[in-house]
């Protein structure tokens, strides 16, 4: 049995059994109906669904790209981070309240306003490709949405952490004899890594599933620019159901993974600075 | 290496931190900055540290002009009052930091630094922690490991930031007689800032009294507690009883008392305040020529001392005395009596309000 503690507020099994319904309805139902329909396929079958070459490919995009827009987030979030903690200037609330925008517009919106930008005439577009760059289309161009849709997870989860960090250890680290940049890399960064790995996972993961902003800049070609969750969508329109409930399976599974592999991550980092 | 401090002066959003303050600490002295909160000491320190720029006037260490050298360059150790040790390190790392993060040429081996810094924690009696982190460690333990760390990188001069201030009386008072040895054996010019007159009476070789960005005194304890040369600094060291009165050709009267000064005086009729330390008030049961009297209104028992709290008759401002415990049976008082009490010595400073 549990260790009962008193404590102020008891009420520990009342919330545990309210979380994991809470949890089932949401969440585990629903998550479940795909693992069975997806059953329902033998197994050839679903080896077929989920391993043509251009399931293989969506999946490398998917994975791919989600993964280089989290890192972008994770520098640039920091660098904005940083700003908005470490110095004050004329406007810094408004920068503040604009950061949260990519989770409150619709990401349709988003996904035609970059592609207006990004496109070969748009206004910043027609001065990548002279240069030889295409963004709008392209693969590049699902980066460039995956990370304006994942910027705000770097900046909320590290801007807490940098107000907390005492100025007086950089002092100490100064004082000691260490340059700017030591001070940032030994002893900023570690207090700062769990929080920075949080935000990562969590922009990586929104870039998985991520969908309205892409499917506009994306250009959609089969085998280069078509992401996963497109191909769900395309499939059910096809009424195959059964194909789109395998492809989300394995999307799920190899999800799900990398998430538990980043939150030991980040778990194992913040036992030990903390 | 001495510091000499030259003409600082320190404004904070139209706040005076510090008005012309010049001082100099001698070579391989101890030195404590007193004055209550917001006198500025912490920001004198801060400046000689690099961490905070003056707004005019200049730092010499050793005679050379250190004013604009950053703090990195100023070879200072600096312990804060709360610690500032880096909690993702161990207690090794926090004190092999200074040594791992120098230039490649001039970096110890990973012996060497080894070597370095087992002597340092065998120095602060913590070897036996080597590999804890931070948030493991008492306070006092948290201290002595930010004292090494700032040792390990063999400063000119050490600065500490009421390096006492956040730990209990016992673990205070241990570590200000560890602190002491620890100066006497290594001979660091160090400057510590204080706010408790206690600890810089006990500690230091040199007092620098600070009050509103000024420095009202700086002597040895002995001279700043006998020879206090303002009314703040009397009250500032230690308690004290004031009596006001006036001065009148080398006689003051206060109260009902007149007592007979150096005749030669030629002030006239000139207001001033007489401070008497607890201690200096003497108790008897009798009355004398010079007494006020007094009843007894409470007494507190301290181990061997007793402190006495007086009310006099015609005035409600309450005199303190304190008395050692055999004097106390010896009179045999009780909560109510009434006795008479003489000043043994006092002060005088004109222009009392």
């Amino acid at each position: 049995m549990f260790l009962k503690k008193h404590t102020v507020l008891p009420g520990f099994h009342l919330a545990l059994g309210f979380t994991i319904l809470y949890l089932s309805l949401v969440v585990l139902i629903p998550l479940s109906t795909v693992f069975l329909k997806a059953a329902t396929l033998s197994w050839e079958e679903f080896g077929n669904a989920v391993l043509a070459p251009r399931v293989l490919a969506s999946y490398r995009l998917t994975f791919g790209a989600s993964l280089l827009a989290a890192l972008l987030n994770a520098f640039f979030g920091l660098l904005v981070a940083w700003v908005l903690v470490r110095y004050s200037f004329f406007g810094k609330r408004i920068i503040d309240a604009i950061i949260d925008l990519p989770f409150a517009l619709p990401t349709a919106v988003a996904g035609i306003s970059l592609t207006a930008i990004y496109a070969g005439n748009g206004w910043v577009g027609q001065y990548l490709e002279p240069l030889g760059i295409k963004v709008a289309f392209t693969p590049l161009g699902i980066v460039v949405a995956l990370t304006f849709i994942g910027l705000p997870f770097v900046v909320r989860t590290v801007q807490p952490i940098l107000q907390d960090l005492e100025m007086e250890v950089e002092e100490a680290a100064a004082s000691l004899g260490a340059t700017r940049w030591q001070t940032f890399t030994f002893v900023i960064l570690p207090n700062l890594w769990p929080a920075l790995l949080t935000g990562f996972a969590l922009a990586f993961a929104r870039g998985l599933g991520e969908y309205g902003s892409v499917v506009f800049i994306a250009g959609n070609m089969p085998m280069v620019s078509e992401i996963v969750p497109l191909l769900i969508i395309t499939k059910l329109e096809q009424y195959d159901y059964k194909g789109a409930a395998a492809i989300a399976v394995v999307m799920l599974i190899a999800s799900f993974i990398l998430l538990l592999v980043i939150n030991i991550l980040q778990w194992w980092s913040s036992r030990r600075y903390s | 290496m001495s510091i000499e401090i030259k003409n600082i002066n320190k404004t904070f959003n139209k706040f005076d931190a510090l008005k012309n303050v010049s001082l100099t600490v001698p070579d391989g002295q101890l030195v404590a900055l007193l004055g209550p909160s917001g006198c500025g000491k912490t920001t004198l320190l801060r400046i000689v540290a690099g961490l905070e720029v003056a707004d005019s006037g200049s730092i010499l260490f050793h005679g050379e002009d250190a004013t604009s050298q950053h703090v990195r360059d100023r070879r200072v150790g600096f312990v804060f009052q709360h610690y500032a040790l880096f909690r993702h390190l161990t207690v090794f790392e926090n004190v092999a930091f200074g040594l791992r993060v120098r230039p490649r040429k001039q970096r110890p081996s990973p012996t060497e630094i080894k070597k370095r810094v087992d002597d340092l924690l065998k120095l602060i009696q913590l070897q036996d922690l080597a590999d804890r982190y931070p948030r493991q460690l008492s306070g006092g333990q948290r201290q002595r490991v930010a004292l090494a760390r700032a040792l390990a990188v063999e400063p000119k001069v050490l600065l500490l930031d009421e390096p006492f201030g956040a730990l209990d009386t016992k673990v205070r008072k241990e570590l200000r007689r560890w602190l002491r040895r620890l100066h006497e054996t290594m001979h660091i010019t160090s400057v510590f800032v204080t706010h408790d007159q206690e600890e810089a009476m006990e500690v230091a070789d040199l007092v620098v009294v600070m009050n509103e960005g000024r420095i009202e005194q700086v002597g040895t304890p002995d001279e700043i507690y006998e020879n206090p040369v303002n009314p703040f600094v009397y009250q500032f060291i230690g308690h004290v009883n004031l009596f006001h009165g006036r001065l009148n050709t080398g006689q003051v009267r206060i109260g009902e008392l007149d007592i007979t000064l150096d005749p030669h005086t030629e002030v006239q009729m000139a207001p001033v305040v007489a401070y008497v330390r607890p201690h200096e008030l003497e108790i008897s049961r009798t009355s004398e020529d010079v007494a006020i009297a007094v009843t007894v209104s409470s007494i507190h028992l301290l181990g061997p001392m007793v402190h006495l709290e007086l009310l006099p008759k015609d005035s409600s401002e309450v005199l303190e005395a304190e008395l050692t415990k055999e004097h106390y049976r010896q009179l045999n008082l009780q909560k109510g009596d009434k006795v008479f009490v003489k000043p043994r010595k006092m002060r005088l400073f004109m222009g009392g309000k």
